[in-house]
């Protein structure tokens, strides 16, 4: 065969592979959109935790798993060096959660402050979607009751187990933007059974908005704010302000620790919502963090 | 199988909801003679102890003081004598106070006024 000829025929065999490929892109390109338009993928990590912050997030844990979770406050940081800057005084709350299904988790919890026992229930009936069953937010609910172990001021006083609890319900309403950023609104109702005067009121309503900004596969940037809808501060028996809190996540594979920043002592939602004393300009913020270890308790 | 599942999360949810109910109740209007403070003649082992013990010497007891009391121990009077001034600023929430008792809500207004009376009538071991 002439050099010509296997030139010719080279130069053919490559046209027809480019062809064939760009058949093959088209085919890929079509079946995948096919496939898109017939499945459903769902949003995963919309937040690394079950808590954004002080507050829950939309995740929940998968079906079988048990989070243990350690959390600190500390003391205020503006008690200055010879309170080591609050790391002196500690809060704890310990408690442990589990994924019953992939949709429901429930939780029981008990803190040093106010000697609060808690457990909660949460369940994320929906899902940010894209494809076939597209949607655009994951929505959760959770309904938590918490009982104040405190000793009674007065004990000769007539109080009931009913005095000692308080109920919270939040909706939260999340979408992942793209790879790196989640936002979170959290319309929240608390409940008391027993305050301390007429002019405190027993039901608080408040607005929430937590975000995340994923800076490395492991370590992403939350912030968190509580707008709490209340009368005029100086008429409450004790003031409350709305608790804003910003932090770290570092996962550490089977460890999540959550560094804090808050100006909200209490870890749970009958504390941070309702009473939060502590101003950010007065330099009442307490570092502290969470710790989340999960167990893996069903065969997957 | 599923059923048996859910039935734990289904108690729960009914527990928060319904066990000990709802009211709408505040302390001034349930215990209107609480509001009455008597502090005609305030003595530390009637009215201060019982104070503190409930509410302060989970940390500042003889036991606990050095570990969690910052080794402040409140059980002798003579200890509570000198720090009465940092006790009614810390109970008070002041600034420049490390508010107390740590972790929980102010003392209610009764218990603050009952230690102020003592300390601002010298603090004496009655």
């Amino acid at each position: 065969m002439k050099p010509k000829s296997i030139a010719f025929l080279l130069s053919l065999i490559v046209v027809v592979m480019v062809q064939q490929a760009e058949v093959a892109g088209q085919d890929l390109q079509q079946m995948l959109e096919d496939q898109m338009e017939t499945s459903t993928g769902y949003v995963t990590a919309t937040f690394k935790a079950t808590r954004i912050l002080n507050g829950h997030s939309i995740e929940r844990m998968p079906e079988g798993q048990l989070d243990f979770r350690i959390s600190h406050r500390f003391g205020r940081i503006n008690g200055g060096a010879y309170e080591f800057f609050g790391l002196d005084q500690a809060n704890i709350h310990l408690s442990l959660e589990y994924g019953v299904m992939d949709w429901l988790m429930v939780g029981l919890g008990r803190g040093t402050f106010e000697k609060t026992v808690d457990g909660f229930v949460k369940i994320s009936p929906l899902r940010q979607s894209a494809g076939k069953n597209s949607f655009p937010v994951s929505i959760s609910w959770m309904s938590g009751a918490y009982i104040n172990g405190l000793r009674w001021s007065d004990p000769e006083l007539e109080y009931h187990f009913k005095h000692r609890m308080e109920y919270a319900h939040q909706l939260m309403i999340a979408r992942k933007f793209g790879p790196r950023f989640s936002l979170q609104l959290t319309p929240s109702y608390l409940h008391r059974n027993l305050v301390e005067t007429a002019a405190d009121p027993n039901d608080l309503f408040a607005i929430g908005a937590g975000s995340r900004l994923k800076i490395t596969s492991r370590i992403s940037l939350n912030a968190e704010y509580f707008y709490v809808f209340t009368p005029d501060p100086s008429t409450l028996s004790q003031p409350i302000y709305d608790p804003l809190s910003f932090g770290v996540d570092i996962e550490t594979g089977g460890h999540v620790f959550q560094l804090i920043f808050t100006n909200s002592v209490g870890m749970r939602e009958n504390g941070f919502l309702g009473q939060t004393t502590g101003q950010w300009l007065e330099g009442d913020i307490h570092f502290g963090f969470n710790i989340s270890r999960v167990f893996q308790l069903k065969k997957q | 199988m599923k059923s048996k599942k859910l039935a734990i999360p289904w108690m729960m949810m009914l527990a928060i909801y319904t066990l000990p109910g709802c009211v709408w109740q505040n302390e001034e209007e349930l215990f209107p003679e609480a509001g009455i403070c008597d502090t005609t003649s305030v003595t530390f082992s009637n009215d201060i102890v019982p104070i503190l013990a409930n509410n302060c010497y989970g940390c500042h007891s003889n036991l606990n003081a050095p570990s969690f009391g910052g080794g402040l121990s409140f059980e002798d009077h003579e200890d509570v004598a000198g720090y009465s001034d940092r006790i009614i600023g810390a109970i008070n929430h002041n600034e420049g106070f490390l508010p107390m008792p740590q972790g929980g809500s102010k003392l209610d207004p009764c218990s603050i006024n009952l230690i102020e009376v003592w300390a601002g009538s010298g603090a004496p071991d009655n």
